[in-house]
């Protein structure tokens, strides 16, 4: 039996099978020993009639189904993508951003073609991008080829309407983006092969080419907000005749980018032949000294390590001498001022001894939490390392205190100052849109909440009572802090050469956790024109420009507006104890 | 007496052919001819289908063709300019701006500050010569 089991080591199921093949061989032996040998012969035929009616009946069935059910009402459901096939753009509420559409491409076969002359001269007529080389190429060929791709259904049918023999079109999937220049920079491109190349179409390259033929890839910006801050943008970069500009609108809250605007533009449909400075994001990709919003994470650096309140007195009698330089102020006010009036004149000299108070470890650690000293944690792969020097010397500290010494994206000054405005939570800013009901990312805590409420209130102090005054737009609370950089040129700094910034905020009251928006605006080498009396600074001319966004994506933001009584009139009295805040 | 009455017809013959023979080749017949006719409609049928979805994916095709020509044409900018260069529309300024609940306190203030005017008679329309 052991033997048996060893020599037949197979399953039951085949075991049983092989002794009834057995007893079905044996049958005739047993019917012939029985005396009915005709029962053998009948069993065997029913048994084969048997196995021919299953295979028929199997068979008629599959046929039926086949006939009744073949799946040609289904055909529409299954489209074959295209290898480089990438799924739609929208923004948040489903605007499309970018989508492949059906091109055709156009084939010359010389051998159809009587009058190569003739064909050359109608085609160039209605194909202006046509290359005449190429096409003289394919037209002396022998065989057919490729000419011209890109073409739109209207091309085309205008090409076919001319009736040229040996012309014919093929489908071809590409991308293409409707809005032009409108949010070129955030939403980027791609090549022809279907490989993201910039902006959001590379940073999300494999789900948006995963979600091809699924649905559309939703990004954060509102294109209405981004028409909004493009427009400004551009307006205030061409009245001032600046060089770049940029523009930046982030809920706070979430950290979703709601508009994204480098100036000059350019349009991803021709991103092949646009100027490379064009294409550059210069909200990500190009680093700025910021200069006095910079004094935004100083004051917050302050407050939060409890080295200075709001009332301290800092000493902005005389100019700084430290080193090789010497710190002066922009206003002059030579006096002994509280912290608050620091921020509101935008004291240099207050904020360098302010630096200095904190010291450079502190500063190391307090910049570090606010991610000023690496590239801006973003999903744009542009996103660019700050410049910093590596020994945070005395000199060093007090410059960083006002926005010197230090270059960073403006991208990099966003989502620190969002960290500093939405309660202390330090979080990365996004590009996608976080679906209704969806947390944010937790972040990081980097200063207590009551920071972040006295930091919004010097941010309004600002507006109502400082530099920031031409961005106070009656209704929305607005806070802000104006930046006025020397731009330095072969190791000097150029008096006037500025990069103005105006960092707004708004609404600056109601709870920490509720949505609040940032804005920030800033112009690399504005000039002052006379409406604003020779002066080319933040205050003059970014900060008009940010209360201009503001004031049109209130609404679209459904910002409640409340006009406080005296708000138009003239300045509101300060009272510092007001300042500070005792959130928890 | 129903056993009896079976056999008998399958004994039965019609010019030598036994009648169940003639049955079970008739019923093979229908069955082809019916195969054959079903499947023909069916090809009609596929054919009307195949058509049907190619003017889907066609009529598809042309969605999103205009799906981009309309996202072109909402471009903010070019509302923007719209707007401004034939309508002359421009941001509404806040003190134009109440929330529903506010309007019964606005109304009552404006009507301490102006009281309405008194009604005027309407002036008699001037007499035109037909």
């Amino acid at each position: 039996m052991t033997g048996g089991a060893i020599s037949n080591p197979l399953s039951p199921a085949w075991r049983w099978f092989s002794r009834r093949m057995w007893w079905m061989e044996h049958a005739f032996e047993r019917a012939r020993a029985s005396g009915k040998a005709e029962d053998d012969t009948r069993l065997r035929i029913f048994f084969v009639l048997a196995l021919f009616s299953a295979g028929f009946v199997t068979l008629g069935l599959g046929a039926s189904k086949a006939a009744l059910f073949s799946g040609l009402g289904h055909a529409g459901d299954y489209v074959a993508m295209p290898p480089n096939a990438r799924a739609d753009l929208v923004d948040r509420n489903g605007q499309i951003l970018a989508m492949d559409l059906i091109h055709y491409g156009l084939y010359i076969d010389p051998h159809e073609i009587a009058d190569p002359k003739g064909t050359a001269a109608a085609l160039e007529a209605v194909l202006p991008g046509i290359v005449p080389a190429r096409l003289d190429k394919s037209l002396a060929g022998d065989r057919r080829e490729y000419v011209i791709g890109g073409l739109t259904p209207e091309l085309r049918t205008q090409v076919h309407d001319l009736a040229l023999a040996g012309v014919s079109f093929e489908e071809e999937s590409a991308r293409s983006y409707p809005l032009a220049q409108t949010a070129a920079h955030v939403i980027g491109f791609s090549g022809k092969d279907g490989q993201g190349l910039a902006g959001a179409e590379k940073a999300l390259d494999g789900e948006i080419r995963s979600a091809a033929g699924k649905g559309p890839v939703s990004l954060a910006i509102d294109l209405r907000v981004q028409g909004a801050l493009q427009d400004e943008l551009d307006r205030a970069a061409s009245a001032h005749s600046a060089i770049g500009g940029t523009g930046l609108v982030v809920n706070v809250r979430t950290g979703e980018i709601l508009g994204m605007a480098s100036y000059p533009a350019y349009d991803p449909n021709d991103a092949a032949t646009a100027d490379q400075d064009h294409m550059t994001n210069h909200v990500a990709a190009t680093v700025y000294e910021p200069g006095s919003v910079f004094k935004v994470f100083t004051l917050a650096m302050g407050l939060d390590a409890g080295v200075a309140n709001v009332n301290t007195m800092l000493d902005a009698r005389t100019p700084l001498a430290l080193g090789g330089q010497t710190i002066h102020d922009y206003d002059k006010d030579n006096a002994m001022l509280p912290l608050w009036e620091v921020f509101t004149h935008s004291s240099n000299i207050g904020s360098a001894r302010l630096g200095m108070m904190c010291g450079p470890s502190r500063m190391e650690r307090y910049f570090k939490s606010f991610g000023l000293f690496a590239a801006a944690p973003s999903e744009l792969k542009e996103s660019a390392w700050p410049i910093i020097n590596r020994k945070l010397t005395d000199n060093v500290v007090a410059s960083m205190s006002f926005g010197h010494a230090i270059s960073v994206t403006p991208l990099s000054l966003a989502t620190g100052m969002s960290a500093i405005l939405n309660g202390g939570v330090y979080r990365p800013l996004t590009i996608r849109k976080l679906e209704p009901g969806q947390a944010p990312v937790a972040g990081r805590r980097v200063i207590q909440a009551s920071t972040s409420r006295t930091m919004l209130n010097l941010m309004r102090l600002n507006v109502t009572n400082g530099t920031g005054g031409k961005a106070n737009i009656p209704g929305y609370r607005v806070g802000g802090k104006t930046g006025s950089a020397e731009k330095a040129i072969g190791g000097h700094y150029q008096r006037n050469l500025l990069v103005s910034s105006f960092a707004a905020i708004f609404p600056t009251d109601g709870p920490l956790e509720q949505d609040r928006y940032f804005v920030l605006i800033m112009l690399d080498q504005p000039k002052a024109t006379a409406e604003t009396f020779g002066f080319a600074t933040g205050g003059w001319t970014a900060a008009p420009a940010a209360g201009r966004v503001i004031e049109r994506i209130g609404p679209l933001l459904g910002v409640q507006r409340v006009v406080l009584p005296g708000e138009t009139g003239a300045k509101p009295p300060v009272d510092p104890k007001a300042l500070t805040g005792d959130e928890q | 007496m129903i056993l009896a009455g079976v056999s008998s017809i399958f004994g039965q013959r019609i010019r030598g052919f036994r009648v169940v023979d003639l049955l079970a080749l008739t019923v093979l017949l229908a069955l082809a001819f019916g195969v054959y006719a079903f499947k023909t409609l069916a090809g009609r049928e596929s054919a009307d289908i195949a058509d049907v979805q190619h003017q889907i994916v066609d009529e598809q095709k042309r969605v999103r063709l205009l799906k981009a020509e309309i996202a072109h044409l909402e471009d903010p900018s070019r509302i923007e300019r719209l707007s401004t260069q034939y309508l002359g529309l421009k941001p509404v300024d806040a003190k134009r701006e109440a929330a529903a609940e506010a309007l019964p306190q606005i109304a009552g203030q404006a009507a301490v500050a102006a009281p309405p005017a008194a009604v005027q008679p309407a002036a008699k329309p001037a007499l035109v010569k037909p």
